[in-house]
């Protein structure tokens, strides 16, 4: 049993630190945002020169690489979330990954047929994945004119029409299932990210912030929740981590996102309400996190959804 | 204990009921800012019945109504969504009618009693948010009165009102809640400018900045030196409007309107939280009563009102996450009731106090916990 990263992880962890510090950060997120509301041409939200460079430097691919695997990809996907980076880097690092055993070249938009709504990425995708009750399918280069819904939530999203999500080739040899805990696992380290990124910059700002002529952070009720958000996403974290370890089957999956998104509402909550008004201005950081963790929340049908998956597994387990 | 309303109390509840009927799109209480235009219609239309003056002495124009009626108004206005109490008719009103010269009250009262004048807040600073007392905006004494110099921060939308309800430093820094005073500064006096700062919803919120704003010696009202103590009374009069029950139970309607649409009606995890959100709703009411009662007694309400607003803003939080749980995807667009209210709910546990300033008030002044030295 070991919590630290091995020597190759690290060295691999540093690598993409040092690439996402110069290539995304919250300046670089706020930049697409302006470009994209300015309604730029070709600014569509997505930061396809992120993209471009970590598929270049090889980090889409890490979980295909000898020695490496999903555990790998899944620390990678918390690290370009901690950045802010806005790609679909855990769809096609972990999920195309691991369901067809080959990244994309581009954006990858998951789906299920069962839960409608927005779909994040689905109007720049280049390719769709969709769980279709047993079954998954893949739509490459689906139709380009979808429209992004208006939404506030951190990523841009988009409606798709029952007409492409039945489109398609049947993916053979791989249930929708797999896919589902895949995706489970994806979306969970990117919320850890989010989490771990909004946790740090909020303690950081109440050490700053004086009031009563001391720092926010030095009352006991402060130092509480922070302690108790802590514990939460340090949980969420190793979760992901364990899961991703053994390849995310179903159970371990369905708990960590169970987990993590109880911790994202919390995460959210507190880090708004301890930071005060400023929290919610664009100005403060904090949103280019917390806003993303809402849509991550109600992905797969949200909090309940992965309770309730998590449910009928151990009803399995038990009656098996 | 008497706990229900009178008579002719239910019966104003009936007249409001009715009066709001052609007011209910408005959703002015959600959307005070974007909606201000038809905001200041209805104002102006309750103003023509008397309803912003409802407590005032009938000296100064107003019904001279206990607390019980204004506790209606606002709580049918809250359950309309149709608006929240003006801070011209409330605080700077209150302040006026308690501390203000003959010669003010006379200026100042009609324009406020008819609608004709609204104000923005001129409390919090960058520096000083819930450490109010901190604050640095300086007034400094001149020939004919004052030049105000700093920035105030936070008025949610300031382009719209006349005049500024300042709360400035008179006194030194060290002095601090010893050293303020109150001051109405129009808005589009020389000095005066206005900056949006966008926030997260895609709205904004603003800064107000006093570069060398000259005003007279009798735009300040009462003592200089003396805000603290006429800014506490002022909300002390006001504790029974602020945080009224029919905003959660129509929160806690629309919430149950909402799952019902999405074929979500029979779903038990639902149907359990909506109980557990009832019982949230009912306890935040009770509070409000209260808080009302110890009012109509005339009676101190600091540490019920600490606790009732504690209970109101976690029961409209606690209705507005259930919505986006488990209400389904659309809780992600821009402009759905989920996305709406989920945001308007998590602003009011910081904005007017946040909770933990709340909590502090029932912790020290409620149950005597005060720190050790």
């Amino acid at each position: 049993m070991d919590f630290e990263l091995n020597p190759e992880q690290g060295a691999l962890l540093d690598a993409a630190e040092t690439l996402l510090s110069r290539s995304a950060g919250t300046a670089r997120a706020e930049q697409l945002v302006a470009l994209y509301d300015a309604g730029e041409q070709s600014a569509d939200g997505y930061d396809h020169d992120l993209e471009r460079a970590l598929n270049d430097a090889g980090f889409t691919g890490v979980a295909l690489v000898d020695g490496m695997g999903p555990l790998e990809a899944t620390l990678l996907t918390s690290a370009v979330a901690r950045q802010a980076g806005c790609v679909s880097f855990g769809a096609n690092a972990i999920v195309a990954a691991q369901l067809l055993g080959r990244t994309i070249d581009g954006p990858v938009a998951l789906a299920d047929t069962a839960l409608p709504g927005p779909v994040r990425f689905a109007a720049q995708a280049v390719c769709l994945l969709v769980a279709d009750g047993e079954q998954l399918r893949i739509i490459e280069a689906p139709a380009t004119d979808l429209v992004d819904v208006d939404s506030n939530f951190g990523y841009p999203m988009a409606t798709l029409p029952a007409e492409l999500l039945a489109a398609g080739d049947i993916v053979e040899g791989v249930s929708a299932h797999r896919m589902r805990a895949l995706w489970q696992l994806a979306a969970s380290a990117e919320a850890v990210g989010c989490m771990q990124a909004a946790l740090s910059f909020t303690i950081e700002y109440l050490k700053n912030r004086r009031q009563f002529g001391r720092s926010i952070a030095s009352f006991q009720a402060v130092q509480h929740r922070l302690a108790n958000c802590a514990v939460m996403v340090e949980s969420a974290r190793w979760l992901c981590a364990e899961t991703a370890a053994h390849n995310a089957p179903a159970e371990a999956a369905a708990a960590t996102a169970t987990h993590t998104m109880e911790a994202a509402t919390l995460l959210f909550d507190d880090t708004h309400q301890l930071s005060g008004a400023i929290g919610f201005t664009t100005e403060h950081a904090l949103h280019h996190w917390t806003m993303r963790l809402q849509t991550l929340k109600l992905e797969l049908g949200g909090a309940g959804a992965h309770a309730l998956s998590l449910a009928r597994l151990r009803w399995t387990d038990a009656e098996g | 204990m008497e706990l229900s309303f009178t008579a002719e109390q239910e019966n104003f509840r009936a007249e409001l009921r009715e009066f709001l009927v052609d007011w209910s799109e408005l959703e002015g209480f959600l959307l005070q800012g974007t909606k201000w235009k038809q905001v200041s219609q209805l104002f102006k239309a309750m103003a023509g019945r008397g309803w912003l003056s409802m407590s005032w002495p009938r000296q100064y124009g107003g019904l001279e109504r206990g607390p019980a009626w204004e506790y209606l108004l606002w709580d049918e206005m809250a359950r309309a969504r149709a608006a929240r109490n003006p801070l011209s008719a409330g605080i700077v009103a209150r302040t006026l009618i308690r501390h203000g010269s003959e010669e003010q009250k006379n200026h100042w009262l009609p324009a406020i009693r008819s609608s004709e004048l609204h104000f923005a807040l001129g409390y919090s600073e960058p520096e000083a948010g819930s450490d109010l007392a901190s604050l640095r905006c300086k007034a400094t004494p001149r020939k004919d009165g004052y030049v105000i110099e700093g920035q105030k921060c936070w008025q949610s939308y300031a382009d719209d009102m006349d005049c500024l309800w300042l709360l400035a430093r008179t006194g030194e820094q060290d002095d601090r809640a010893r050293g303020l005073s109150l001051f109405i500064v129009d808005l589009d006096a020389p000095g005066v400018s206005v900056k949006p700062i966008p926030i997260m919803d895609g709205d904004s919120l603003n800064e107000i900045f006093l570069d060398g704003v000259h005003v007279t010696a009798d735009r300040r009202v009462g003592p200089e030196n003396g805000a603290w103590t006429i800014m506490g009374e002022a909300l002390a009069d006001e504790r029974h409007i602020q945080f009224p029950p029919g905003r959660l139970q129509r929160d806690l309607a629309e919430a149950i309107d909402w799952f019902s649409s999405r074929g979500l009606a029979d779903d038990p995890l639902v149907r359990h939280r909506v109980a557990e959100l009832s019982l949230l709703v009912e306890e935040a009411r009770v509070h409000a009563l209260r808080v009302l009662a110890l009012m109509e007694k005339g009676q101190p309400a600091g540490v019920e009102a600490a606790a009732n607003k504690v209970a109101h803003t976690d029961a409209c939080q606690a209705i507005a996450r259930a919505l986006v749980e488990l209400g389904g995807p659309e809780a992600l667009l821009h402009g759905s009731r989920p996305e709406l209210l989920y945001l308007v709910s998590t602003w009011e546990s910081i904005g007017g106090g946040s909770s933990e300033i709340m909590r502090g008030i029932v912790a020290r002044q409620g149950l005597g916990l005060g720190a050790e030295k």
